[in-house]
């Protein structure tokens, strides 16, 4: 039985022996809400003005989407994941492999993408038990790159020097702009859906719990905290939502190949994402990912063959720049401060 | 009095060095146990086996009819086992108020509690320890005496049975010790706790405690009442050296 009941400022779920207060104070969310309109016009203003830009808000939406969950994962596992992107080829090649050879549509391939990265993340789910400091990135680090070699040693199945065509696209309208736009808006979709759902999550009970195990796991466990099933939770389901991300990735482009997303520099561009926008911080992935995404595609325009040395110079100049750990979103918050839980800090 | 824990011959090896030899004891039910030793004396790793957080390689450890000599921190902390740390270990990047819901939230299960009703309750061990007004600090900004009574707000946020203290005088100047040790006497009063206190100042332990038992090298060599192991030739050697009398 479950009994909802609304207050001025909160809506008051029960259900068995459990209940959960939603604020809903709009102190708490009209920020969120004004940039989320924002972000939802930009595609469609772009649409009219330049459609080359909305390849990049995709691109954009990308790289928020894997670095939102990762920070759900380096919060809740007190560790930084270094290899993402192992996720991501798991999610893209399920799909991509069903799409080609069972000609099954995006639909179709979803629950699949998902179950077989949550399997993948459940068999090294022990690693955040077992390792940590370095021996951890050196593991995560590991994961995607063994990954890359598998898909060049199997490269009957996983055509890894090319990379697999064929798969159903996502949208298909005759018109490519709108294709784009619709693709647009689903990646935007699914970065909001992120945010949102691991907002709530670091919000909640949950997430003060993950943050404890991010601070002193010790004293953590010796106040009732089950510190396993916590990191393994959180672990596994972030590393189902990297899965996701693979998926849209084989259906929007319509191949997928390890060799563009199982190397370390799309890690390492993810990764930015994840420091440039303020560690950890949510609302900072979308900033990084955005600041990321536009500044790729602007040096490409303006340096021509010298932007792969001066995207990852400038990158550097701003982690030593911002200020340590709170990245370009923690510019914004020092002066919007309206949260009612503190920052959560990833000392590691 | 009933046991609320009996430890019966535990034993704790690191490689050759053996920390705890044979130990057996019991904490009755109410009371405040005093535990002492020197430097190195193992009293540390006995609270460490106790809690959980080590393993003992022998012996059992049993809370109230349950065999806990297996069992994990969080689960020990479930039955009602609560500590606090010799040097504090706080959740730096959490406020006061958010370090102290953690426990309301994991100590003991409550139904229908909701993270807003957990925050009601954690106010209430906040102003029991003074740091009401401290509740929205950040536990990094705050001073040594305030930290050492989060972590007993903390602890007793868990709603615990038993409650380890460890070592709450160091690092205090004598009024907030003084201030301290009242806390912890009016807990045990307030929340009906038994407590297991490890101290280096034997004149609190004399005060507070009904029970000390001392540990030297490992092995446990005095038993009794403040009076009886304060004057317990053994409890004095270890602490002045075999020679004491000829300075006596």
């Amino acid at each position: 039985m479950v009994d909802v009941e609304i207050k001025r400022d909160r809506i008051v779920i029960r259900a068995g022996g459990k209940k959960w207060d939603w604020m809903i104070e709009p102190r708490y969310w009209r920020n969120t809400l004004y940039w989320t309109i924002g972000l939802l016009l930009f595609p469609l203003i772009a649409y009219f003005l330049s459609p080359g830009l909305i390849n990049t808000m995709v691109a954009a939406n990308i790289y928020a989407a894997i670095a939102i969950p990762l920070s759900l994962m380096t919060v809740g596992t007190g560790r930084i994941n270094f290899g993402p992107n192992f996720y991501v080829g798991i999610g893209g090649y399920t799909a991509a492999l069903l799409s080609i050879h069972l000609g099954w549509g995006p639909i179709a391939t979803l629950p699949f993408a998902i179950i077989l990265s949550l399997f993948a993340a459940v068999i090294f789910s022990p690693l955040v038990i077992m390792a940590r400091g370095l021996y951890y990135v050196l593991l995560t680090l590991l994961l995607p790159l063994v990954f890359l070699e598998v898909t060049f040693i199997y490269t009957g199945i996983f055509k890894g020097d090319v990379g697999l065509f064929g798969i159903e696209l996502l949208v298909q309208f005759e018109n490519a702009k709108l294709n784009f736009l619709s693709a647009a808006y689903i990646s935007a979709g699914i970065m909001l859906l992120y945010l949102l759902i691991t907002n709530k999550v670091l919000k909640s009970r949950y997430g003060l719990i993950m943050a404890t195990v991010n601070d002193d796991e010790d004293v953590a466990h010796g106040l009732g905290v089950n510190i396993a099933k916590t990191k393994i939770i959180t672990f596994v389901c972030a590393s189902g939502m990297i899965g996701i991300v693979g998926w849209f990735l084989a259906h929007y482009f319509g191949t997928f190949a390890g060799i563009t997303y199982l190397p370390m520099t799309y890690m390492l561009k993810i990764l930015l994402v994840f420091m440039v926008g303020g560690r950890a911080q949510v609302f900072g992935c979308v900033v990084g990912g955005y600041f990321v995404a536009f500044l790729e595609m602007i040096l490409i325009r303006t340096m021509g063959q010298f932007q792969p040395v001066a995207f990852p110079i400038i990158l550097l100049i701003l982690l030593f720049a911002l200020p340590r750990g709170e990245g370009l979103f923690g510019l914004y918050r020092r002066r919007h401060y309206r949260e009612y839980m503190p920052t959560i800090h990833v000392r590691r | 009095m009933a046991d609320i824990l009996t430890v019966t011959n535990v034993t704790k090896k690191f490689g050759g060095l053996t920390a705890v030899d044979n130990v057996s004891f019991k904490i009755r039910e109410g009371e405040t146990l005093g535990f002492i030793g020197p430097n190195g004396a193992g009293k540390s790793t006995m609270v460490n086996v106790m809690s959980g957080y080590l393993t003992a390689d022998s012996g059992k450890i049993v809370m109230q009819d349950i065999d806990i000599t297996r069992k994990k921190p969080y689960e020990r902390a479930r039955l009602g086992l609560a500590r606090t740390y010799q040097i504090p270990r706080p959740f730096l990047e959490l406020t006061a108020l958010m370090s102290v819901i953690v426990a309301v939230l994991c100590g003991k299960k409550r139904v229908n509690q909701s993270f807003e009703d957990a925050a009601g309750e954690a106010t209430h061990y906040l102003e029991f320890v003074g740091l009401f007004s401290k509740r929205n600090i950040l536990a990094r900004d705050l001073t040594f005496y305030e930290l050492r009574m989060l972590e007993l707000a903390r602890a007793l946020a868990t709603t615990p049975k038993l409650l380890f203290i460890d070592e709450v005088m160091a690092g205090l100047n004598p009024g907030e010790a003084t201030k301290a040790v009242d806390m912890i006497v009016r807990a045990k009063e307030q929340f009906g706790l038994t407590v297991f206190w490890i101290e280096h100042v034997m004149a609190v332990l004399v005060e507070a405690a009904e029970r000390i038992i001392a540990i030297l090298y490992g092995q446990l060599i005095a038993d009794g009442t403040p009076d009886e192991v304060v004057n317990n030739d053994r409890v004095i050697e270890a602490y002045l050296g075999k020679g004491w009398r000829d300075y006596a």
